[in-house]
């Protein structure tokens, strides 16, 4: 290393151990020895440097299920080695699920997109992820290696806290694309353009009858407005049987605003984030009518 | 455990030190194999000081660990055609897109990368793609100039 060693300030990282699995199963056997899953390391790294932990790392890119990225019968599958970046830039996956695509893109920065993978921001279980609304629209499951599918609003259980247990690792999250008549789309509100975390969001996805009106169904997931990102079930409902008309928008956001559960932070107080929640609501509605008029 | 590890370095071959597996490639650019260009702002990802190009797409190279880019290609500023260097030295100059020079070799990088077609939808604005590189000094309005002149 010659005198590379001594000028490294102490601010940077710690020298890592780093192991490179090829099979699952020798993944799970280091997680089992106190390694830490190694994937875009945007997050991990930084856990590394601040808090001098983990100091092993399994890094996941030579195992090759986790680089599964496909859809079959308007599934796709995501495996956990999949970037932002990747997600973003396939056109076919932009059309399925353009609310992950809207989400995605506001995570970070084009480095940081193409590093960070999409399971990774599912770990991190914040409240104000910017993918998890989306894939709750878009009724995502994950995979993990001990445990069969498991619906993500069920895995996400509180501020950085998931359902995978102890020495289990998250595979892949397989999510439902639009199907012919229906968009979906994500906003949120920050302080500043870029870099910046939610501090409310809102992910919609609607389904419209034949006569291109009517909401046949309809799926509402809020962000940073409580414990985990959230379904808004009955907001979605109101939808439902009828056009979509300044009254019944108006009605939804109300019911959105009114089930949140927001706390008060520096960032912004509750009642704060509920007004947010409320605008939140119509303005990703109206970004929905004017997507349906550019579909072919 | 199969660990000789090559990266593709500025056109080089670089057979990848044990001890650096598990340390940064921003430590081992710099300090190691001393290509300057490559700073470190804030270490944590904010900054895009320390950009380099990785199989010709944009990552911080504070955030990547050595032993995971076998195989890989990686340019650094060092690496660019001298007459993307120049172009760009040029444009800077003529538009006081430069400071105190901190933040000049991240969005080098990223000039490289936009003159090449880069892009992650192919119609994004070149505004949105530049917010991962932050200039303390604050010449983003003369820098937007230098990058529409070069585009
Ligand atoms: S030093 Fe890498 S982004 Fe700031
Ligand atoms: S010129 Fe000083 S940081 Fe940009």
């Amino acid at each position: 290393m010659g005198s590379s060693a001594s000028t490294i300030r102490p601010t940077q990282l710690p020298d890592l151990e780093l192991f490179w699995p090829t099979h699952i199963d020798e993944l799970i056997e280091h997680i089992k020895g106190g390694a830490k899953l190694l994937a875009g390391g945007t997050d991990l790294l930084l856990q590394a440097r601040n808090q001098g932990q983990p100091q092993k790392l399994a890094w996941i890119g030579n195992i090759e299920s986790m680089h599964n990225f496909a859809e079959q019968d308007e599934q796709w599958q995501v495996g956990a080695g999949i970037s932002l970046g990747k997600l973003i830039s396939n056109a076919a996956f932009r059309r399925a699920a353009p609310a992950i695509v809207d989400a995605a893109q506001l995570v970070g920065s084009v480095q940081i997109r193409n590093q960070a993978t999409l399971l990774g921001n599912i770990c991190s279980a914040s409240p104000a992820g910017d993918t998890l609304p989306a894939l709750l629209v878009h009724e995502a499951e994950v995979e993990t290696a001990k445990s069969h599918s498991l619906l993500l609003d069920d895995f996400l259980i509180a501020p950085g806290q998931t359902a995978l247990a102890p020495g289990d690792i998250l595979l892949s999250v397989s999510l439902r694309g639009l199907r012919a008549n229906e968009i979906s789309c994500y906003y949120r509100h920050t302080e500043r353009k870029a870099l910046d975390l939610a501090v409310a969001s809102v992910a919609i996805r609607l389904s419209f009858e034949d006569d291109g009106c009517t909401i046949a169904a309809a799926r509402i997931a809020l962000g940073a407005v409580g414990p985990t990102a959230m379904l808004a079930k009955q907001a979605a409902e109101s939808l439902v049987g009828q056009p979509l008309t300044k009254k019944s928008i108006a009605n939804c956001a109300t019911i959105a605003a009114e089930i949140c559960n927001p706390i008060s932070d520096f960032r912004a107080s509750a009642d704060y984030r509920r007004l947010l929640i409320r605008v939140l609501v119509g303005d990703v509605i109206n970004q929905i009518e004017k997507r349906v008029q550019l579909l072919p | 455990m199969n660990t000789r590890l090559i990266l593709h370095i500025n056109g080089n071959e670089h057979s990848l030190p044990d001890a650096w597996h598990g340390r940064r490639l921003l430590d081992y650019l710099r300090h190691e194999l001393s290509l300057m260009s490559v700073k470190e702002g804030c270490g944590e990802g904010d900054c895009g000081a320390c950009t380099v190009l990785v199989d010709g797409e944009p990552m911080c190279s504070c955030l990547l660990l050595g032993g995971v880019l076998a195989n890989r290609s990686i340019v650094t500023v060092e690496g660019l055609s001298d007459d993307h260097r120049q172009r760009f030295a040029q444009l800077c100059e003529q538009h006081g897109g430069l400071q105190c020079g901190f933040c000049t070799s991240g969005f080098t990088m990223m000039s490289a990368w936009l003159a090449e077609g880069g892009s992650e939808t192919g119609q994004n604005s070149s505004d949105k793609l530049l917010a991962g590189n932050i200039c303390r000094c604050g010449v983003y309005q003369q820098l937007k100039k230098v990058i529409a002149d070069l585009l």
